[in-house]
């Protein structure tokens, strides 16, 4: 609505400004009916604009600030209407001009058309002009010609005809353009007249403005003024109210304190009164007491200075009694002090007695501190020859163990050589050998623990670990194949291929090594390391580690394992967690071959073996570079304290432990087996019958013999004799010769003799005996010989053991 | 015609003065009597009062007033007339009441605040343009001039000088050129038609700062002749060598004095470089596109700040010209090319440098039959600019298309404040809506400056 109002005003106001430009004809009046129109429509124009600004204005004040006072609202209105004024004066004002600059442009584009027309028409003029006046001149020549006056006359007249014509358009030319600039000067009047009627309007409109202005700006002046004073009013009674307000209450509180404070005077009064009738009592009754207090103290002085005479009397008395014993005392003083000089010179006595004695003990002391050094030194010496003759008694002993071992190796061989003829040969058994542990047993027992040096040790570490898992499973695989073979090559590997480091597996044990190689660099000399760089790695390795194990003075097996372990140790500490389990597996899977064992063997291997299940649990500890130095920091410390400790359990160690020696030769003289002892016997006296029967035999043989002597010598004499003539008894000789009928008839007799049951079991036993001694009689002879010769031989030698190895030795079971 | 009048009052009233003294002194002698029985003759001023009455009796032959007490010195200068020879005063005396009185008695309309708020210095200065507008070359003694300079160099700033009077014709000639006009013309190119050459003056004053000049003469009423407003070469080529000279000057106007395109060229190459000038006004002169390039040279090879070339002959090849300085520019601050014939070509290359300039403040390309390519280009501008804060478009064709852009361009512009589009045919709707956007634009600034916004707006 406001908008479409605006826009009409402005729409209303455009043709009046555009309506003065066309018309630079139209007189003053006109003129001033336009100015005067323009003015109208701009104060209404203005009038609307104010109005719609300020209802536009107002609410946005009274949004933006709201709290703000009255008199800026109205300092702001009363700015924004001045500029709208101020904008609308100035917009008046500078529209003459613009209106007059319009007029100029206008003029100015019309001029270049007129002029543009003005040279055209001119040069046309020209050219025309030129024509005609070339035809002139070029008649002139004709008239030289002419002869004729007439003629002449007529041309002439032609000419001067034609001459005015140009004459005169030239002059009408000339007329028009000042025509022309006649229109020009009255224009120029009246542009002269419109600009000074532009000028008077512009005057009166800056009049106007000012007037407009200076009432607008007192009015706004005023305006704001009274606000001002308005607000000012209010704040002043707003104040005195508030000062009213505050001195009524301030008023009011003074009353209700000093009320409070009279109440409060009027207590204290009170109270001050009751305390001093308070006190007033409280004095007297004290004062009373003191009273008493003070006839009861006077009362006590008097006893008080009665006991003082007494007392005084008393010590009097006890003075006197002093002064005599004083006396008596001085008297025992000079006695005691002569006693006392006596006494001091019986003590310097003493004591030069003493400082002699104790010189003399010094004396005494120092020689027997020699003597304790001189018999020290001979007690190492003893010590010394002590040891080596421990170690000569030990060579000795060793020396008399292998000579007796390989005697009683000698006697077993025997024995177990017969055994098997005996089973071969007589029982026609299959003969197995025996696998002992004792029998590859050379020299005394425990020696073969003899420990390697930790650096071949370690050589042996690296150099196995470099075909580590290939070999141990080798060695896994021979095992079981040598379980399955028999015990003794089982064994021969077992002691052969005990692992260096028995619980750790060789790839920890290498890794291990070379990382301490590689940190520990600093404990080799540094003349070792320049030659080392020659060396390959693996020499290398082993050079380093060569020089550590010098430095942390680790020589033996023992303290290369420890280091070890205690690397593991200390990891499995770190990372305890998943380190703990065991595959229960592993000692399942040995268990069986453990089975198999005989009974030392199997300790022995019981050693090796239960680590060995333990390989699992350190499947691949993995020991940072970084940790190296701290653990064998750790290491070093404890392995100091456990080197002690080994020392004296070394001295300890020293002593040999013969326990199982009684056991050894036991098992060395039951090598036979108790059974096939008993197998012996009984075969001994199968043997013996069966030598009888033999024996018999043989005796009956040469009976036999001389009988069939006699009888040939009797067929010789019956030949003879039949030949002499007697042929009816020829035929009985036969039967009488048959040796097989002879033996059944004579064993039938036999058999009614001996009627022992042992007797069947030779027959049993030997058959092919029987049937040899009964086919070839001769070389049973000789073997039979040798059977007893050996039973014989057994004989002896069975008591003898026992007579040699009898006391300490347990019964096997 | 004026001077001889005042100064006939100027030399009148010192002699009015003392007896106006000694009518009041009887007035009060007769006065007292009645009211003071008690006064007698016998009570006579001061010695120092009547001392200071005779230094002022005889100030122009002996001035004393520097060895005088100060109450003593306000006293002397109170009573001073106005009329004393400026050789005595102007070095002397320093007082602002002084000259206060002296331009009032002179001048009835004194606006101070022209000349710095001194009054001394709008004595000196109006004294010596008086002197210029009346100065008759070859009738006139220069001395007049040269005399008066060692008196007021110090205390010139700025010069307007309106009017310059050609040398005076002899009378036959005169009489000549009523008979026929177009003689004339050509009659008086031969006589020396030269003004007074500037050049001894303006060199001779060293604070000058403005100079304002029109070669023309005024209220010449009937006795017009062309020949009256005659910028002659030769007064061009003296204004620039003296103006060359004058190294404090900031702000050089020439106006209204038919400077061609030769003159143009002739000034601007005496212009160049110059250390100090900040604005140039060649307003209603006729430069063609000649002199605009020449302009476009000075604008890169000087100061300027504000250039004003209204009511000029410029077509587009002189504000291609303008134009492209524009471009390179970064001290011009305000262009005025009102009333010249840029057209479309012309206003589209300004347009063109400034999407690209970044100092122009204010440009004027009001009348100069500009259609719609402009107005699509300043659309444009205005969205892109942020410097402009005034432009004045009024008079042109711009068209309602052409004012539709221009809206366009302005939704986003906040540095506007001005924007006159009167009679450019954009349309009621557009004008309005453009005016209201460059008011809120102007109320941000306002709000943005808000130092003292009363006295900004009203």
């Amino acid at each position: 609505m406001r908008r479409g109002a605006e826009a009409a005003g402005w729409r209303a106001l455009a043709p009046a400004l555009i309506d003065p430009g066309p018309g630079p004809g139209p007189g003053p009046g006109p003129e001033e009916r336009i100015a005067a129109r323009r003015l109208r429509i701009a104060a209404r124009l203005d009038a609307k604009r104010r109005e719609a600004l300020g209802e536009g204005a107002e609410p946005k004040v009274a949004e933006e600030e709201e709290e703000q006072r009255r008199s800026h609202k109205e300092i702001e209105e009363s700015r924004q209407k001045l500029a709208k004024l101020l904008f609308d004066g100035t917009q008046m004002v500078t529209n003459i001009q613009v209106a007059a600059d319009l007029r100029e442009t206008q003029r100015r584009a019309e001029e270049a058309e007129r002029k543009l027309q003005r040279v055209e028409k001119l040069a046309n003029e020209a050219k025309s002009s030129a024509c005609k006046f070339e035809e002139i001149t070029s008649k002139w020549a004709l008239a030289k010609e002419m002869t004729i006056p007439q003629e002449l006359w007529h041309l002439l007249n032609q000419q001067q005809q034609q001459c005015a014509l140009l004459l005169e358009e030239k002059n009408k030319l000339i007329g028009d353009l000042q025509q022309e600039l006649k229109n020009k000067d009255e224009e120029y009047v009246q542009a002269i007249k419109k600009q000074s009627d532009d000028i008077y309007l512009l005057l009166e409109r800056m009049e106007e403005q000012i007037r407009i202005m200076l009432k607008t700006y007192r009015h706004k002046l005023l305006q704001i003024e009274k606000a001002f004073e308005l607000e000012r009013r209010e704040l002043l009674d707003n104040n005195r109210k508030k000062w009213e307000e505050a001195i009524q209450a301030h008023n009011a509180q003074e009353l209700a304190y000093l009320h409070a404070r009279m109440r409060k005077v009027e207590e204290y009064e009170k109270q001050l009164n009751q305390l001093r009738v308070e006190d007033e009592e409280e004095y007297n009754s004290m004062k009373i007491q003191l009273e008493n207090d003070v006839q009861n103290l006077e009362r006590q002085l008097q006893q008080m200075k009665a006991v003082y005479q007494l007392n005084q009397e008393k010590l009097e008395y006890n003075l006197q009694v002093l002064k005599n014993q004083d006396k008596e005392n001085t008297i025992i003083r000079s006695q005691q002090k002569r006693k006392l000089n006596r006494l001091h010179t019986l003590l310097n006595n003493l004591r030069i007695k003493l400082a002699k004695q104790e010189k003399q003990f010094r004396e005494e002391n120092q020689s027997l501190a020699a003597d304790c050094e001189r018999i020290t030194g001979q007690c190492k010496e003893v010590q010394r020859r002590m040891r080596h003759f421990a170690v000569s008694d030990a060579e000795k002993f060793t020396e008399v163990w292998l000579m007796n071992e390989e005697e009683a190796k000698g006697l077993m061989r025997k024995a177990l050589d017969a055994d098997r003829i005996i089973h071969t040969q007589q029982l026609g058994l299959p003969w197995e050998e025996p696998h002992y542990w004792f029998l590859d047993n050379v020299g005394p027992l425990g020696r073969c623990k003899a420990k390697r040096m930790a650096t071949t040790l370690a050589e042996e570490v690296l150099t196995e670990s470099s075909s580590g898992g290939q070999e141990e499973e080798e060695r896994e695989k021979k095992e079981e194949v040598g379980s399955g073979e028999g015990g003794k090559e089982n064994t021969v590997k077992v002691e052969d291929r005990v692992t260096p480091l028995q619980n750790i597996s060789k790839k920890t044990a290498k890794r291990i090594l070379e990382l301490v190689s590689d940190e520990s660099g600093f404990l080799i000399e540094s003349k070792l390391l320049r030659p080392l760089h020659a060396l390959g790695r693996h020499e290398r390795t082993l050079m380093k580690l060569d020089s550590i194990f010098a430095a942390l003075e680790i020589d033996s097996e023992d303290d290369l394992y420890q280091l070890v372990d205690f690397f593991l140790k200390y990891k499995a500490q770190e990372a305890a967690v998943g380190q703990s389990q065991r595959s229960p597996g592993a000692e399942d899977v040995m268990d069986p071959a453990e089975d198999r064992e005989d009974g030392g063997s199997g300790a022995q291997r019981d050693k090796l073996k239960s680590p060995r299940s333990s390989l699992g649990s350190f499947p691949s500890v993995y020991i940072h570079t970084d940790d190296v130095l701290t653990i064998l920091k750790a290491f070093v410390q404890d392995f100091d304290k456990l080197r002690e400790k080994d020392q004296s359990a070394k001295e300890v160690l020293q002593v040999r432990d013969s326990s199982k020696d009684g056991q050894y030769w036991e098992a060395l003289a039951r090598v036979i087996p108790e059974p096939t002892l008993k197998l012996w016997d009984a075969l001994a006296v199968a043997l013996e019958e069966y030598y009888e029967v033999l024996t018999r035999r043989a005796s009956l043989l040469a009976e036999a013999a001389i009988l069939q002597q006699q009888n040939s010598e009797l067929c010789l004499l019956l030949e003879e004799y039949v030949s002499s003539g007697v042929s009816a008894a020829s035929s009985s000789p036969a039967a009488w010769g048959h040796p097989a009928t002879c033996a059944r008839i004579r064993g039938h007799r036999h058999g009614g003799r001996c009627p022992e049951p042992t007797g069947v079991s030779p027959r049993v036993l030997l058959p092919a005996g029987e049937r040899q001694a009964v086919d070839e009689p001769e070389p049973v002879l000789p073997r039979g010989s040798a059977v007893s010769a050996q039973g014989q031989d057994t004989a002896f030698l069975c008591p003898e053991l026992k007579l040699g190895l009898e006391p300490g030795l347990p019964g096997r079971d | 015609m004026q001077q001889p009048a005042a100064r006939g009052r100027s030399t009148a009233t010192p002699s009015l003065y003392p007896f106006q003294d000694r009518f009041a002194a009887g007035l009060n002698y007769t006065h007292r009597i009645i009211e003071d029985p008690e006064w007698t003759l016998a009570t006579v001023p001061h010695l120092t009062e009547l001392c200071l009455q005779n230094i002022v009796h005889n100030f122009k032959k002996n001035p004393i007033l520097d060895r005088l007490l100060p109450e003593h010195q306000r006293k002397v200068l109170d009573r001073l007339p106005t009329g004393l020879p400026l050789a005595v005063t102007a070095n002397l005396i320093s007082d602002e009441d002084y000259w206060k009185r002296c331009c009032i008695e002179r001048w009835q309309v004194c606006d101070i605040s022209n000349y710095g708020d001194s009054w001394k210095r709008m004595f000196f200065e109006r004294h010596l343009e008086n002197l210029l507008k009346c100065f008759i070359p070859n009738t006139t003694d220069p001395n007049q001039v040269l005399e008066l300079i060692p008196l007021c160099k110090d205390y010139v700033r700025k010069l307007e000088v309106d009017q310059f009077l050609p040398p005076v014709q002899e009378d036959q000639k005169e009489e000549r050129d009523d008979l026929s006009v177009t003689g004339s013309d050509f009659g008086f190119g031969e006589v020396s038609m030269h003004h007074y050459d500037l050049g001894d003056l303006i060199t001779a004053l060293p604070h000058l700062e403005e100079l304002h000049l029109t070669y023309g003469v005024k209220d010449c009423g009937m006795n017009f002749e062309w020949n009256l407003f005659n910028f002659t070469h030769q007064d061009c080529s003296n204004l620039a060598v003296a103006v060359k000279m004058c190294h404090n000057l900031k702000v050089f106007k020439l106006t209204r004095s038919k400077v061609d395109d030769d003159k143009t060229r002739l000034l601007v190459h005496n212009l160049l470089d110059h250390p100090c000038l900040v604005e140039l006004n060649l307003s209603h002169n006729l430069i063609g596109d000649k002199g605009a390039k020449a302009v476009g040279k000075l604008i890169n090879h000087s100061r300027l700040e504000t250039l004003d070339l209204c009511n000029n002959q410029i077509h587009h090849l002189g504000a291609q010209a303008l134009a492209q300085a524009l471009a390179e520019n970064s001290t011009l601050t305000s262009l005025n090319l009102r009333l010249n014939c840029v057209e479309d070509k012309g206003g589209e290359a300004i347009g063109r440098a400034l999407l690209t300039n970044t100092t122009v403040k204010s440009i004027h390309l009001g009348s100069n039959n500009l259609s719609e390519p402009t107005a699509m280009l300043f659309s444009q501008v205005l969205a892109q600019n942020t410097t402009l804060t005034s432009i004045n478009f009024s008079c042109n064709h711009l068209g309602l298309d052409g004012g539709k852009q221009l809206l366009d361009g302005l939704a986003d512009n906040k540095a506007l404040t001005e924007f006159d589009l009167r009679l450019a045919e954009v349309g009621q709707e557009t004008e309005y809506l453009i005016h209201q956007i460059v008011r809120a634009n102007q109320e941000a600034a306002r709000l943005g400056s808000l130092q003292q916004p009363p006295a900004k707006t009203l």
